[in-house]
């Protein structure tokens, strides 16, 4: 046996199975993407069962690319994975750079920061959406019947209350609404994986080299210029990944958007999905080929747009 | 101009007192090299001339002017660190122009003083390259280019040799000896090879636990060591330091010959020894010699080459007027 063919060996059966892994549900579902199968049919039972003889070529295709819901699914899904990226990565820097300092009580306020991380994300929109973001008996209820009890009690004061009295009365805003839901789920999730990118990016500060820092000092670099030519280009490596797997993530988020409108105006792909899923299998898959495609698409666009920027 | 004064300077680190009040002054166009052991506070000295340390007390003046609350980019000094400390993620182009473009000084004006110093450096051809591409010495190179084009009032360097391999170290030796000939700039030099300090400096300064031993020229040191400690630190191989009866003959408590500085021969001498390893480099032979009831182990030097056995006898005679006295506390006798 040559030298090279005993490590192949070797390393086959690990390598056989990771294709195995995952090209048999790639291959199945582009498989059902191209003939007619669904759950239930009084009228055609033989669409039930997969076959080729339903073969239905780019059908599936062109039925999801006309449904109605499909290209605002798309545009759902970006706007929700670029806020939350745009978002989680900004915060992340900030919130990172600022703890890296020595302070008192830095170890606790670490655990805390990273704790939401933690939670479940049903329970996490769960809560968020009751607790927090209902307009009645929420936070944000509670908080604005109290900012409008305090203006009332502005009012009555004898002279200013007339300039108060022209200031509105504030409307607490409910985020199950068609226009609000994929904000609310912009923010929980955007709490829930903050930690995530502070965790990463203060690891990377923690290696950052001192002597090019004072060497900046020295330089006449301000604080500023710090940040901007020696650490950003330093968290440039961790951003890329940040962005990177949470695009992978959120592309995915299912639960969120479930709890917080049942997909009321504010689906993305997954939801689609599932909701073809109840009987339309065929359509279902190709749906899923489509959001392979988007997530290839938006990976590589972003890795480039990270890249580009911070590397110079 | 760069003429660097330290008033009374000290250095606390929490209860830990690293330098002692220290008084040193630095003439413009001096090449003034620290030395001393690992840990003696070389580094921290030079960082707080930099600004880069706060002092616990003293002052630092710079051309008569008192910097001590001066940041360190307004003191006008420049250092290259050991680690040469350059910007990974930027160009040598970006990485030796980033002083001038945080003095926000024009971009032709930044290309053309770049240009300028990459030609006196060698460097022409790497302008594009990122630092992780560069060899050590180029490396080096870059960060001096990144001191030269601030035009600074003095340079600062922390062991900047110390990462390259011999030959190079004595290559760049020669190019910082030869830079400080030109620009006749004030430069400090941070270094433990006394090497380095005799072949490249008009001032060392000896350091020792945060306390100056001495300040003078190579030579100086070399043949009128102030104290015991510099007399062993300074020469290569160490001067032999011994005391007793024999020191007693010449009015000391510790006399010193370099190796150098005795004479050897196989028949007759003052002192009678055995040879122990004898080191051949060609040019010199190191003859480490023993038993001679005076110390452990005495070192010989002699030019050219001699043929001696180990366990040969041999008689040494110290050369009378180099041998160097010294009292009770280590203080050497006029
Ligand atoms: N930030 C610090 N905190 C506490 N002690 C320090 C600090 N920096 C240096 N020291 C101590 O100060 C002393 C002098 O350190 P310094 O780095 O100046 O030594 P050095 O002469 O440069 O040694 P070397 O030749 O090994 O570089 C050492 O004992 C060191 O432990
Ligand atoms: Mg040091």
């Amino acid at each position: 046996m040559s030298d090279r063919k005993l490590p192949r060996l070797l390393q086959a059966p690990a390598v056989l199975l990771l294709l195995v892994w995952m090209l048999i549900p790639l291959g199945m579902t582009l498989y059902f993407s191209f003939i007619r199968y669904v759950l239930n049919s009084l009228r055609r039972p033989e669409w039930t069962s997969p076959s080729l003889s339903n073969w239905r070529g780019f059908g599936n295709y062109e039925f999801v690319l006309k449904s109605k819901d499909f290209l605002l699914a798309i545009q759902n899904s970006l706007f929700i994975v670029c806020s939350i990226l745009f978002l989680t990565v900004i915060l992340g820097v900030l919130i990172a750079v600022l703890i890296n300092k020595a302070f008192p009580g830095q170890g606790v306020v670490r655990v805390l920061l990273i704790s939401p991380f933690f939670v479940m994300p049903a329970v996490n929109a769960v809560l968020w959406i009751n607790m927090i973001l209902d307009p009645v008996l929420g936070l944000q209820g509670i908080a604005v019947a109290g900012i409008n009890e305090f203006l009332d009690g502005l009012r009555q004061i004898p002279v200013l209350g007339g300039f108060f009295s022209l200031w509105p009365e504030f409307e607490p805003v409910s985020f199950r609404a068609t226009q609000t839901s994929a904000i609310a789920v912009i923010m929980m999730v955007t709490w829930q994986w903050t930690p995530f990118a502070v965790l990463i990016f203060m690891t990377s500060l923690q290696s950052e080299d001192q002597q090019q820092k004072e060497a900046a000092v020295l330089d006449g670099a301000s604080t500023w210029s710090q940040f901007r030519f020696l650490t950003l280009p330093h968290l440039g490596r961790p951003i890329a990944i940040v962005v990177m797997i949470q695009a992978i993530f959120h592309l995915s988020l299912y639960a969120e958007i479930e709890i917080v409108s049942r997909g009321n105006g504010n689906k993305n792909l997954p939801y689609l999905i599932g909701e073809f899923a109840n009987n339309n299998i065929g359509a279902a898959s190709a749906t899923g080929i489509f959001a392979v495609i988007l997530a290839n698409f938006v990976a590589i666009f972003l890795l480039r747009m990270v890249g580009k920027t911070l590397m110079e | 101009m760069g003429r660097i004064v330290l008033d009374q300077v000290s250095k606390k680190f929490g209860d830990v007192e690293v330098i002692p009040p220290l008084d040193l002054t630095i003439e413009d166009g001096e090449f003034a090299v620290f030395v001393g052991p690992s840990g003696c506070g070389k580094s921290t000295l030079l960082r707080m001339i930099a600004g880069l340390e706060d002092l616990t007390s003293g002052n630092i003046e710079i051309d008569s002017e008192v910097v001590t609350e001066v940041p360190p980019s307004k003191r006008g000094l420049a250092m290259v660190f050991q680690s040469y400390a350059l910007y990974p993620h930027m160009t040598v182009r970006k990485n030796i122009g980033f002083p001038l473009r945080m003095e926000k000084m024009a971009p032709d004006e930044i290309d053309k003083r770049v240009e300028a110093a990459a030609q006196s450096l060698n460097l022409i051809d790497y302008l594009d390259r990122k630092p992780g591409q560069l060899s050590g010495g180029q490396r080096q190179r870059v960060a001096i280019g990144r001191a030269i084009v601030r035009d600074p009032s003095a340079f600062l360097f922390d062991e900047p040799l110390s990462n390259l391999d011999a030959a190079l170290r004595v290559g760049m030796r020669l190019e910082i000896s030869e830079m400080h000939e030109r620009m006749q700039t004030t430069m400090i030099y941070v270094t433990h090879d006394q090497v380095e300090a005799m072949t490249m400096a008009n001032k060392i300064v000896v350091l020792q636990a945060g306390v100056i031993e001495q300040v003078g020229s190579p030579l100086d040191l070399y043949h009128k060591p102030q104290n015991v400690f510099v007399a062993g630190f300074i020469g290569s191989p160490k001067m032999n330091i011994f005391s007793g009866s024999e020191a007693e003959k010449h009015g000391a408590h510790t006399i010193g010959i370099r190796p150098e500085h005795t004479d050897v021969s196989m028949t007759d001498g003052t002192w009678e020894g055995r040879v122990g390893v004898a080191e051949h480099l060609g040019s010199d032979t190191f003859i480490h010699v023993h038993d001679t009831g005076l110390t452990d182990m005495i070192t010989v030097r002699i030019t050219g080459d001699i043929s001696v056995k180990h366990g040969d006898k041999i008689y040494l005679t110290p050369q009378a007027d180099q041998i160097h006295k010294f009292d009770a506390k280590g203080q050497r006798i006029a």
